[in-house]
């Protein structure tokens, strides 16, 4: 009862901060621009699409269709979002130091353990919430804006899945995103714990986010060993949703390793929290 | 008919606090920071119903003990019980505590009235018309709905007294809570401080290094100095071991009373004010003196002593 009251309380510092809806409104903006810009400018493709591929089959409604038009914006923005959630989650700890809240809270008969699982259970609400919402308008707003119809993913080939099936298929990548996301929230309370202001975090998340991923994605051969083991080779895992047949099994091993992550940083950041003594 | 069993076992102490025990009670608690030994080996015991001073010079490890209490930072050694709960309880220990540390801080891009509901919710004490008597009582009833931001030091402070009168504490810690106010924000603070003790009935645990205002509220004290605790008692008994102290005579005829003292062995220094005639005189001597005078015809309108715990306080300094 007193962890919901507490989550309840968190969310309601989260969403009462304006840099919380930052994140939404770039969405809000950028997406619709995206989705008009693609209705506009995408008759080169489709052009290209029906050459390759409407002699062998037929498809049923536009090839550049609600579908393909998210799955086009998900390729592009996953690298970007990482920034826009650590803002949230790097401030969740370190704010509260840097404007002493924390030192009224803590004084309170609350364990630090409530304190702690309170503020990452909001900060996971907040990234759900913030994946579901990129979801419902890259998804939702595009096959408002474009229709709906079959969906064409480019690998290894085409791949055409049927509108019933891709919408099935976006729900597993979305979920797979969330997992995603959700480390690197607790990469940013990780770092969030450590400091006393709210930018450090959110640098040092990046930081952390952009070396993992330089070492993952350098084709030389000292990383190639150590890449299985790198969160950000996993974190493309949301596209094996589109595969044909779903690669279940390795969609597993990257889960697992996302959440093992997960539970290094929240654990880590845990100790460090439980430990910490408040000075200031 | 079946026998009803009155006594308080241990369990319910843990569950429930002691209500004969001290309002706070310290036990041998020491703390070191890197080569700084912050509190070594305190015990001290507030008695309920008090308004308790906890007195130092700046960097003596008044708020460092007022954090242990607080549970913002851990003890080295030692152990603390608040109204008969032990500190090997947890988080549970400060149930009936609240506490104001420092600075009243707040989350400034919310009103007082949100401010006071966050806080509120994590005890169960988050209902409207609590939450409105208390803002009521700090005089903010009307500035409710504004953010805290929009506030003077002084208002925040007053906030930040309602916010720890939240839980309904029997037990309230202030660490210097007239820290950066001006003159009339200090009155004020000090008016409410003594309005709680009497009309919530709340013992209250003050660190303060400003005498002056220790010695207007408060009815017990202790005195830290390098981590180490110097002194503690009830006001009355420590002034009681004050060797002199300097009093203010107000008389209707200067000349006379300044003759008598001049002959006077009970005191030793005497300087004549505008209005009044000051001396420095043994504290124990004092109602000799004044029904002597008395008795010689010398009309006495006032005898007021000033700054005693400067001088106790100065006293015990030169002591170390």
């Amino acid at each position: 009862m007193i962890l919901l009251k507490l989550t309840q309380n968190e969310l309601f510092k989260i969403f009462s901060l304006v840099r919380s809806y930052i994140g939404l409104i770039v969405f809000t903006v950028i997406i619709p621009l995206i989705l008009w810009a693609y209705g506009m400018g995408t008759t080169h493709i489709e052009q290209q699409i029906e050459s390759s591929v409407s002699e062998m089959f037929f498809i049923e409604g536009s090839p550049t269709n609600g579908f393909t038009a998210a799955y086009f914006i998900m390729n592009f923005f996953w690298i970007h979002i990482p920034f826009l959630i650590a803002l949230v989650g790097g401030d969740i700890f370190a704010g509260e130091h840097a404007n002493g809240t924390f030192r009224v809270y803590a004084t309170r008969p609350i364990s630090r353990l409530s304190i702690f699982v309170s503020k990452t259970l909001a900060t996971m609400i907040y990234t759900f919430i913030f994946v579901m919402y990129f979801g419902l308008l890259t998804l939702g707003l595009g096959l408002i804006w474009h229709g709906v119809g079959d969906m064409l993913v480019f690998q290894d080939g085409v791949l055409i899945l049927e509108s019933s099936d891709a919408l099935v298929r976006f729900f597993i990548a979305y979920f797979f995103s969330f997992i995603n996301m959700a480390l690197i929230s607790a990469i940013a309370i990780f770092f969030s714990t450590m400091v006393r202001n709210a930018i450090g975090p959110v640098i040092g998340t990046m930081a952390l986010f952009i070396f993992v991923l330089m070492v993952s994605t350098l084709p030389l051969d000292v990383f190639e060993h150590v890449q299985p083991y790198l969160f950000t080779t996993y974190f493309s895992n949301w596209e094996q949703a589109f595969y044909d047949p779903i690669p279940w099994t390795d969609l597993f091993i990257g889960f697992g390793l996302i959440v093992s992550n997960i539970i290094f940083f929240l654990g880590t950041a845990f100790i460090i929290f439980r430990r910490k003594d408040i000075l200031s | 008919m079946a026998e009803t069993s009155t006594q308080t076992t241990p369990q319910d102490v843990q569950k429930l606090g002691n209500p004969t025990s001290p309002a706070l009670e310290c036990s041998s608690i020491s703390k070191r920071f890197k080569t700084i030994q912050a509190l070594d080996n305190v015990s001290l015991t507030v008695p309920v119903g008090s308004i308790f001073g906890f007195l130092g010079p700046n960097g003596a490890g008044k708020s460092t003990l007022i954090r242990v209490v607080a549970g913002l930072i851990k003890a080295d050694s030692g152990q603390f019980n608040i109204l008969g709960r032990s500190s090997k309880t947890g988080h549970l220990v400060r149930k009936d505590m609240s506490a104001l540390v420092d600075r009243a801080d707040f989350y400034k891009n919310l009103s007082a009235y949100q401010n006071m509901k966050i806080l509120g919710r994590l005890t169960g004490h988050d209902q409207d018309d609590h939450v409105n008597r208390l803002l009521d009582l700090l005089g903010l009833y009307g500035r409710r709905k504004d953010k805290v931001k929009t506030f003077s030091q002084g208002m925040k402070q007053r906030l930040g007294l309602a916010q720890a009168l939240l839980p309904n504490p029997r037990l309230l810690v202030l660490d210097e809570p007239t820290t950066g106010l001006d003159p009339q924000g200090m009155h004020e603070i000090r008016d409410f401080i003594q309005k709680i003790a009497t009309q919530q009935n709340v013992t209250i645990f003050l660190s303060s290094h400003l005498l002056h205002e220790v010695e207007l509220i408060c009815s017990d004290i202790a005195l830290i100095f390098n981590g180490k605790l110097a002194a503690q008692g009830s006001m009355s008994t420590i002034f009681r071991e004050i060797d002199a102290v300097t009093v203010e005579l107000e008389v209707d005829d200067s000349t006379t009373a300044l003759a008598f003292l001049e002959k006077s062995d009970l005191v030793s220094r005497i300087t004549q004010l505008s209005n009044a005639i000051s001396i420095e005189i043994q504290y124990k001597n004092i109602p000799e003196l004044l029904r002597v005078m008395s008795a010689t015809g010398i009309n006495i309108f006032s005898a007021s002593q000033r700054n005693r715990l400067e001088n106790y306080f100065l006293s015990l300094m030169e002591g170390k």
